[in-house]
């Protein structure tokens, strides 16, 4: 059984159907990603699957369970995370805080009234675990708007991890970077291991070749191919539609 | 990327809510910038009334309600970033439930009395919640206009019940005769002086657990969905639960405000529960700061003292200040005294920094 099943998934704006019949599966453990021009349905399909949009039609299922009409929460509590194209963080907390209030969203404990939240042992072994993997331990106490925007995007990927979540939306992880810090997100991506299965939004083309067992390429909503990353590079509709006008350019935003 | 310039004191973050945040580490070694002043404060309020008379007793008293009348809207607005107009219609409703349980219900024992008309208003803010929050989306604190509406329809529509349910509230006349509260259990009488100790009692218990509410699990969750709720969500919070549950809770301390301001003066008028009433805790927060923990009561030290002073020398121009404080409030400090006094406390123990 797949570990997510998309079935015929739509939804309109209005007259303008920003996602149409849209239809594929991701087996455990895999690497999908999902390429497509500006305005192709890309962000709004995300935003299908994590639940901040409702479907006009289809269904979403996620480990054998119907989730269409779930909520952005209850997905989450099942084990979807999702980071964000534009970098959503706590701006005004330090990044220990970020983390541990990342880190107790999928927790029991998350509607106490009688502890103190900062001085929660459990929680703070495990935002240093997670400041340490992503290698922001350093900067534990500095408020986060201060930090370097590269710091910020690893740390928008640290939290979408704090949830430990089966299934990994990211949604242009390497937006905006350096090629050195993208190459950094692309191995971290990388070495996340099996248990973990990403679906990755991306117009860097070292990211996507670099990740990716498998890609769709998204044109006006609707999924006009897929395939491996080496059928994707021989295809010629992908050239025409997409790579084509894009050749200068690794790094899109 | 190259080094980002430091905030200097009275620019950047200083003028959000959360500037005043510091890393746990330094805020827990805390006792002189943070335990002493509140026991100097807490010694000189436990002795006042030996040494003041008894219209300063009663200054305090009531500045004490209104400091936790403002305290209460801070769960909501400061932490939470909800703002609503109809905080007062808690404050008022806590004072009416008290005053017609005792009159209309015969009802004397205090504490009993407390816990229903808490329980009362909590009732309120559960119900008037569902409906309210329904016009305040996901991240709504940006473009909270509809909630505004809808919360101040609210109180105004309970001023409009307690006029015209004359036979329970009186009318537009008010509830009169509340008397102060029995604590016959305890042996003692209430008389003014007892009364202040009895609100400092009270006051300082809600302060307390508000104080551990915000600092709490529950409390952080609430900050980050002022922050971005959108990543509150995404990160499994269920954000409505938050919000409605936040909601109850600053009406439920809001109600205990308003039974004690119902003991206070004796009397509950309809207008309690309306606008302006509202009007006041809001200058109240704004005034004081609503970014941090003791804005309010800074804020409602300022509003009651200068109310009490306009009340002396220029009677009936208290609109006319009010008006003029907000003003003022807003261009000169719209971060609030309380940053202020922050700040020049941090200065004053940490050096210049």
């Amino acid at each position: 059984m797949a570990l997510l099943e998309v079935q015929d998934l739509s939804v309109h704006f209005g007259g303008l159907a920003a996602v149409k019949d849209v239809t594929f599966s991701i087996e455990q453990g895999e690497r999908l990603a999902m390429i497509g021009p500006n305005g192709a349905g890309k962000t709004t399909l995300f935003n299908l699957l994590t639940g901040q949009l409702k479907p006009s039609g289809g269904t979403v299922i996620f480990k054998g369970q119907d989730i269409t009409h779930k909520a952005v929460y209850a997905r989450t509590q099942l084990g979807i995370a999702r980071s964000f194209q534009i970098t959503s963080l706590f701006p005004n907390e330090t990044v220990r805080v970020n983390a541990l209030i990342a880190l107790q969203g999928t927790r029991a404990g998350r509607y106490g009234m009688f502890g103190v939240f900062r001085k929660d042992k459990a929680l703070r072994a495990a935002a240093q675990e997670l400041l340490e993997s992503i290698g922001l331990w350093e900067k534990r106490d500095e408020t986060v708007s201060w930090l370097a925007y590269g710091e910020q995007r690893k740390l928008e990927m640290g939290l979408s991890l704090a949830s430990g979540p089966k299934l990994l939306l990211l949604d242009e992880p390497s937006c905006g970077l350096t090629p050195t810090e993208s190459a950094d997100i692309t191995s971290r991506i990388r070495e996340l291991g099996s248990k973990i299965t990403v679906l990755m939004i991306a117009h860097d083309m070292d990211l996507v070749f670099g990740v990716a067992e498998r890609i769709i390429l998204l044109h006006f909503g609707e999924i006009s191919c897929e395939g491996t990353c080496d059928e994707i590079r021989a295809n010629q509709t992908v050239k025409d539609i997409y790579m084509g006008s894009r050749k200068q350019s690794s790094a899109g935003g | 990327m190259a080094a980002q310039p430091r905030p200097g004191i009275f620019t950047g973050r200083l003028f959000t809510r959360k500037a005043v945040a510091v890393p746990a580490e330094r805020s827990v070694r805390s006792f002189i910038p943070v335990v002493l002043p509140v026991i100097v404060i807490g010694a000189l309020l436990l002795l006042l009334p030996t040494f003041v008379p008894s219209y300063i007793q009663s200054l305090v008293t009531k500045m004490m309600i209104f400091a936790l009348f403002g305290v209460s809207m801070n769960i909501l607005w400061g932490y939470g970033g909800i703002p609503t107009f109809g905080h007062a219609a808690f404050f008022g409703f806590g004072g009416y439930a008290c005053g017609i349980l005792i009159i209309h219900g015969g009802i004397s024992n205090f504490f009993l009395n407390l816990v229903l008309a808490i329980a009362l208003t909590a009732l309120l803010a559960a119900g008037l919640g569902i409906p309210a929050f329904r016009v305040y989306g996901v991240g709504a604190s940006d473009n909270p206009i509809y909630f505004l509406l809808v919360t101040l329809a609210f109180g105004e529509l309970l001023v409009r019940v307690a006029i015209t349910a004359r036979s329970l509230t009186g009318g537009s006349t008010g509830l009169a005769g509340i008397p102060y509260p029995q604590l016959d259990v305890l042996g003692i009488t209430i008389n003014s002086r007892s009364f202040y100790f009895l609100v400092l009692i009270i006051v300082v218990v809600c302060f307390f657990i508000i104080y551990r509410i915000v600092n709490s699990h529950y409390g952080y969750a609430l900050r980050g969905i002022h922050d971005n709720e959108r990543r509150m969500q995404a990160l499994g919070y269920n954000t409505w639960l938050y919000k409605y549950t936040s909601y109850i809770l600053a009406g439920a301390f809001g109600g205990i405000a308003g039974v004690l301001f119902a003991y206070f003066g004796g009397v509950m008028i309809p207008g309690t529960m309306g606008m302006a009433m509202t009007d006041i805790v809001f200058l109240i927060v704004i005034l004081g700061s609503a970014s941090v923990y003791f804005g309010p009561i800074v804020g409602a030290v300022v509003i009651v003292g200068v109310e009490y002073l306009a009340s002396l020398y220029v009677p009936d121009r208290w609109p006319l200040i009010m008006g003029a404080i907000i003003v003022v409030a807003i261009m000169v400090i719209p971060q609030g005294i309380g940053v202020l006094l922050l700040d020049l406390w941090r200065r004053l123990i940490h050096g210049s920094t």
